[in-house]
């Protein structure tokens, strides 16, 4: 393999991962907003709590009170963090947005989430502290090399676990009843219900299941970022830049504009400097905006979600 | 009975002025990061001069010495909020901070203008003691000052002859990165890239396969803060271009980074030679019983970092200012800027006419040993 061609493999290899990493944190985001033509600012709050979750099970519970090993205790921290962001979905649904929604304001929830927001922040300010956590996966310290390439296991499990998210989230929707029935709310929320489906139930189950997807986002983050309470806001713009690149609300077109800006910023790594890394995606934000306002696959409500 | 009343109110008026004016305090604002990802210097900031302040029982030569300790963040905008509160609330004679260089810069204009002296601890930018403030004082050695050893060693000691500079996108960063960039080229060396990132990067890995591609990197003389440096060092072993990752480059590094360090690294921090402003092993027994008393105070089993120690420093010297007969602001500046060879737990200070410490005492080198210990260099 040429230097340059391994350079190119190398880079495209870190972009795949970064890629993933987006994705994990914008589906979240892509499908509360396909369902309830909802933004949900407390997002990147969500990602937080499930990497703080998943820190405490992997160094706390899982090696001091049910002694498994490293491995064991992070795999088992990723499962913490989902039930944990479930939970906190389900929470916060039952306590803000469900009582707001049936107001029927779309501006209040909308606020709320902002509120939601500062009070996670500041809840767990008041419980882990302003100083950054060390969160080590086991699997970061291990390397796979094939031939020039080289990746490290904690890239390959994010790969494998946003992989295997996607695809989970793709058949539930697809070929369950309740998938169906998500997406007919998505589509018209009044006639759902004339049709015996419960909207309500149905939202409620949509923010668990982004909750849940965040607090895994979170687990898998938590090895990458500078743990703090406000650790998930250095992510979430640029998730939020992907979902509108994506086209707003759509799953697909979230997949592919998480790869794309993952790969687009290793390369401007390689060959502009890292510190244009943000220029260049939100360039890239505004083209979309002025050249395809409707996201890379237009918005049509039956397909989003 | 009016009378009387009268009486007593005037009475409890003079007594309570009394009582004012006898009371002699120097009040003293600490900013410091305690929230971000900068937090670790104001949490450490803040053992140091608590340890301080208990030792001299809270006050030298009948003054009080109050403190205040407030959040800047590490951020220009919140020290610039919070420096404006202080003056009004507290009302200091000194403000002791910021640790990082663009929330110091931020708050030296206003502290300038109310005449109120800024001692500075940790902020290695240039522009603070070049921008012609004459209440700006900083035992930290600037960018310049780092930069001239670093260059110089690892030109002469290391015998690099290539780099790449890694660096955070601050003035701190920038000022660092071309501290040594100036010296290393100076001597002869050749820098092959300049890569700086923001605090919001996570993932170093791009950057690392960028470096790997640039052929043979002697140095990389690298300035972030903590938790960025530890995930970066990772990233470069895994891309197998620093010693602790079996390649051949040696990490460099200025005083940034906190004993400590090199365990959150693991493997990765084998060989990583960096400045430090305190050496624990130290004789001088203004640092061993600095150390005792440290650790008596948070555990003996903690060592004091730097930071513990420069913060620990600023209220020594404060306290030096007024055994001196300084009593406000205008007669602190005067004492600090006649100090010469104060002797406090990172070095000796001497203030040049800008306010920058001149002694480079405060400079020591220390290398990440294979089991994650350090150990002094001689250089």
């Amino acid at each position: 393999m040429t230097d340059l061609l391994a350079l190119f493999v190398q880079q495209s290899v870190n972009g795949v991962y970064l890629g993933c990493l987006y994705v994990m944190v914008a589906l979240g985001l892509t499908l509360i907003y396909g369902v309830l033509n909802q933004i949900n600012f407390a997002h990147a709050d969500f990602v937080t709590v499930g990497a703080f979750a998943a820190l405490f099970t992997a160094t706390r519970f899982a090696t001091k009170v049910l002694g498994l090993p490293d491995t064991g205790a992070y795999l088992l921290s990723m499962v913490a963090a989902l039930g944990t962001g479930a939970l906190l979905g389900l929470a916060v649904n039952a306590a803000v947005f469900a009582p707001l929604r049936e107001r029927g304001d779309e501006l209040r929830p909308l606020i709320a989430t902002i509120g939601v927001s500062v009070i996670i922040e500041n809840g767990q300010l008041w419980l882990f502290g302003p100083i950054p956590y060390q969160f080590d996966s086991p699997f970061s310290r291990e390397t796979i090399r094939v031939g020039r390439i080289f990746f490290s296991m904690q890239s390959a499990l994010v790969v494998a676990v946003s992989a295997a998210a996607i695809a989970a989230l793709y058949a539930f929707m697809k070929f369950t009843f309740l998938g169906k029935a998500l997406r007919a709310v998505a589509q018209d929320r009044e006639t759902a219900g004339l049709m015996g489906i419960n909207p309500n139930l149905l939202i409620a189950i949509t923010i668990v299941i982004a909750s849940a997807l965040a607090g895994v986002a979170g687990a898998l983050l938590g090895p990458v970022l500078v743990l703090t309470p406000f650790a998930g806001a250095s992510v979430i713009v640029k998730a939020f830049a992907i979902v509108i690149i994506g086209g707003f609300g759509n799953m697909q077109g979230t997949i592919i504009a998480g790869l794309l800006v993952g790969i687009i910023e290793a390369f401007t790594v390689q060959y502009l400097g890292s510190g244009l890394i943000d220029l260049v995606v939100f360039v890239l934000l505004l083209v979309m905006l002025v050249v395809r306002p409707t996201g890379l696959i237009a918005e049509r409500k039956e397909e989003n979600v | 009975m009016k009378l009387a009343l009268k009486t007593a109110v005037l009475a409890f008026a003079f007594a309570a002025l009394g009582a004012q004016a006898q009371e002699r305090v120097i009040r003293i604002g600490v900013l410091m990061p305690i929230s971000g990802p900068g937090s670790y210097f104001g949490v450490m900031g803040k053992e140091g001069i608590d340890l301080a302040l208990e030792q001299l029982k809270g006050s030298v030569s009948g003054y009080r010495l109050q403190v205040q300790y407030e959040d800047s963040a590490c951020s220009p905008l919140q020290a610039t909020n919070t420096v404006k509160r202080v003056l009004e609330q507290l009302k200091p004679h000194i403000v002791i901070g910021e640790e990082c260089s663009d929330a110091s810069l931020a708050i030296a204009p206003i502290l300038e203008q109310a005449k109120v002296v800024q001692l500075n601890a940790g902020s290695v930018t240039m522009k603070l003691t070049e921008s012609g403030y004459k209440y700006v004082f900083r035992i930290f050695p600037n960018g310049e000052q780092q930069g001239l050893p670093l260059g110089r060693n690892a030109y002469t000691k290391l015998g690099a002859r290539t780099a790449v500079l890694l660096y955070e996108k601050t003035n701190a960063g920038v000022d660092s990165a071309d501290g040594f960039e100036k010296h290393f080229v100076a001597a002869g060396g050749k820098i092959l890239a300049r890569i700086d990132f923001g605090r919001d990067v996570n993932d170093f890995t791009a950057i690392a396969t960028r470096i790997a591609a640039l052929g043979k990197v002697d140095v990389l003389p690298t300035f972030g803060l903590e938790g960025q440096q530890v995930r970066l060092s990772q990233a470069l072993a895994q891309a197998r271009v620093v010693k602790g990752g079996g390649g051949n480059a040696v990490q460099m590094g200025s005083i940034w980074l906190p004993y400590g360090f090199d365990q959150k690294a693991g493997a990765a921090a084998e060989g990583y030679i960096r400045i430090v402003q305190f050496d624990p092993t130290e004789k001088r027994s203004i640092v061993q019983d600095f150390i005792k008393a440290f650790r008596a105070k948070y555990g003996a089993d903690r060592v004091p970092t730097h930071i513990n120690a420069h913060a620990y420093d600023t209220i020594l010297l404060v306290a030096e200012a007024v055994r001196r007969g300084a009593t406000d602001s205008e007669s602190i500046r005067d004492r600090f800027s006649k100090f010469r060879d104060v002797e406090v737990t990172t070095g000796r200070i001497s203030f040049g006419p800008n306010g920058q410490t001149t002694d480079l005492s405060v400079i020591h080198f220390i290398e990440t040993q294979k089991d994650l210990t350090w150990k002094g260099l001689d250089w």
